[in-house]
């Protein structure tokens, strides 16, 4: 007989080792391919001096990378873009979330038509929503202007004033964020034993007591998930930029973002050591928002 | 408080759960709504609580119409079978609960706390999560989150059936015990006849949405109004003859003479002999039939005999001296209570 499982009482042997080994190989692979060998080589080239790219020449190991990006102010520009866009667009798309998961949680007519409407954009591609998005913010013939315009508030150049190029993304930004967020807060509410609602209303609780008492504690695993999910995923914003923008970092290269001046350092400037050195920062920033969420969720999740 | 309902009619699409049901739930009293699973019972419950809307008639606390109102404005004690306490929320949070909503001063909700804790046994555990409590002990603390509102009613949905045997008579005592104490009219659920019999005031036996009889328990069991009433109520099971019903007394099926009962009645037609095992005597009495043992056991501190009788079987108590073994042949006598007859087409009572 095949043994498929090691059992606690039984000693791990070459046999009972190889076989779940042989399964696991092509997914370690992948992933020290693609994954644990780029990184470790994004770590080495950050710290090397004087990077060459074609010769792979370099003199030395040292911190000169790192100090010439913060010196740079286009990347304290793109840290601040990002930090803005981060802050802006992970507390508006889980507000607003959470509500339209309540409400498409509840008993109302056409749940399968609003459930539909608001996944969407969520098989719909970036780049085509977005020149979408591109013609809802047109200054001149653009859907927003015209709804300002009904409530007296003068055309904004959305796209070409870079005072304003910062909300454009925020609200585009926010507006993609929406379906993932609220299929994860929907799903988690689903999860919400319906009894608890019954017993709250037995015991005189008004729906907002409810929401604000029993939902949301319930539910904070799941939006300290989402939250988690949405914040690394909104530090590296980036692709928006394109249809918004027609390729450039927002008008008059206003509206750098860690990812996109990382991407210039890259591949329109070939300095490979900068680059890394600010792939890095990101790197670290993410990494320490991750763990004081997850210590965070430890102590949310204590029943 | 009392509790009345006056043609009450729930439908769920095509199925009646509650047909045209009208009764008054007595002020201070423990009440058992029993039935077998189906009957109507849970439906009843919910109805009184707002929980579920009624389908026609009406729903008074007192002289007050609550058929409209939504179960926040009914103020009544819910507590559920499977307790629905906060996970999130301390015992004391639990409990607190529906004074906090009420935004009830924060001092005020405390004493009141610790009298409901103090009254359900739970002072000690306040602290606790939901999680870390034991069974029985949610259960307690789903009752003074209930109580703590001093509600008009106190209801519960089959409190005892997630609860282990021994805890299951132990909290139905509780909750005899609690109720007395806060003195609040209190209805419960429950498919177990024994759990009704031996905490309920009464009992309202339902079948298929339709009251079977609703009085006090010594009554449903003494004097039962029909032949599911005799059946449903009583361990064990009450024993029941097939048989028709005449001039000459009660002939079982397959038996050769008549047992001589019910002399000036003036039925005739198929019947059914139905005996309380505790009202049927063995070797004692004036003898009435007689009947070959089948098998004997203990119950607990009784012993009973299972005989044969024309090929029907009887269940009767005996004094567990009783020298009697399978195969003898024993006399039987009747006691004046417990023995009823009831016509076998419809189950109505006839003696």
């Amino acid at each position: 007989m095949r043994r498929t499982a090691v059992k606690n009482d039984e000693r791990i042997t070459l046999a009972t080792f190889l076989q779940p080994a042989a399964y696991l190989t092509p997914f370690m692979l992948g992933i020290l391919i693609f994954t644990v060998y780029p990184f470790i080589n994004v770590v080495l080239i950050s710290f090397r001096e004087d990077y060459k790219v074609l010769s792979r020449e370099f003199s030395g190991y040292g911190l000169g990378n790192y100090a010439r990006v913060f010196a740079d102010p286009t990347f304290i520009n793109a840290l601040k873009n990002t930090a803005i866009f981060v802050a802006a667009v992970v507390p508006a798309a889980t507000v607003i979330s959470l509500l339209i998961a309540v409400l498409l949680n509840s008993k109302i007519k056409l749940q399968g038509l609003f459930q539909t409407a608001f996944f969407m954009p969520m098989v719909t591609s970036v780049t085509a929503v977005g020149l979408v998005w591109r013609w809802l913010f047109n200054f001149d013939y653009g859907l927003i202007n015209y709804l300002l315009s009904l409530f007296d508030v003068g055309a904004i150049n959305w796209l070409n004033d870079p005072r304003y190029a910062i909300y454009s993304l925020i609200i585009y930004g926010t507006w993609s964020m929406l379906p993932f967020t609220i299929i994860i807060l929907l799903a988690g509410l689903q999860n919400i034993n319906p009894q608890f609602d019954v017993a709250a209303k037995a015991d005189g609780a008004s729906p907002l007591d409810i929401f604000f008492r029993i939902t949301v504690p319930l539910l904070a695993p799941t939006i300290g998930l989402v939250i988690i999910v949405n914040m690394i995923s909104a530090s590296k914003v980036f692709m928006e930029l394109f249809p918004l923008f027609g390729g450039k970092p927002g008008p008059a290269y206003s509206l750098y973002t860690v990812i996109y001046y990382m991407y210039e350092q890259f591949y329109v400037k070939w300095r490979l050591g900068p680059a890394a050195a600010s792939a890095m920062i990101l790197f670290l920033i993410v990494l320490v928002f991750t763990l004081i969420q997850l210590l965070l969720q430890r102590k949310w999740k204590n029943y | 408080m009392k509790a009345s309902v006056e043609n009450l009619t729930k439908r769920f699409g095509p199925v009646e759960a509650i047909k045209n049901l009208t009764a008054t739930f007595k002020s201070g009293e423990l009440i058992a709504l029993l039935g077998p699973s189906g009957c109507g019972k849970s439906t009843m419950l919910n109805m009184l609580s707002g929980i579920i809307p009624v389908t026609e008639g009406k729903v008074y606390f007192d002289d007050k119409d609550v058929t409209e109102l939504p179960p926040q404005k009914r103020n009544v004690g819910l507590v559920f079978q499977n307790y629905a306490l906060y996970p999130h929320m301390s015992v004391l949070d639990n409990i607190c609960f529906p004074l906090a909503v009420k935004r009830v001063p924060r001092k005020e909700m405390l004493a009141k706390a610790e009298e409901m804790a103090k009254l359900v046994h739970v002072a000690d555990l306040m602290k606790r999560k939901p999680s870390e409590l034991s069974g029985g002990q949610q259960q307690r603390v789903a009752i003074a989150r209930a109580l703590i509102k001093s509600p008009s009613f106190l209801l519960l949905d089959e409190p005892l059936s997630n609860l282990d045997a021994k805890l299951r008579v132990e909290m139905r005592e509780e909750i005899r015990r609690i109720q007395r104490e806060s003195g609040v009219t209190t209805i419960f659920v429950t498919h177990d006849q024994e759990e009704a019999s031996s905490i309920a005031d009464s009992i309202m036996l339902l079948k298929d949405g339709v009251v079977q009889q609703y009085d006090s328990v010594r009554a449903l069991y003494d004097e039962p109004a029909n032949l599911f009433v005799a059946e449903f109520l009583g361990a064990p099971a009450i024993n029941q003859l097939k048989g028709s019903f005449g001039p000459a007394g009660f002939l079982a099926e397959g038996a050769s003479a008549p047992i001589a009962i019910g002399a000036d009645l003036a039925f005739s037609g198929n019947a059914v002999l139905a005996i309380r095992p505790e009202s049927l005597l063995v070797n004692r009495g004036a003898e009435k039939f007689r009947a070959t043992v089948v098998d004997r056991y203990l119950a607990g501190k009784d012993a009973l005999v299972v005989v044969d009788y024309a090929g029907q079987r009887l269940r009767a108590f005996i004094d567990s001296e009783l020298q009697v073994k399978a195969g003898d042949e024993v006399g039987l006598a009747l006691r004046e209570r417990g023995v009823f007859l009831f016509d076998q087409a419809s189950g109505e009572r006839l003696l």
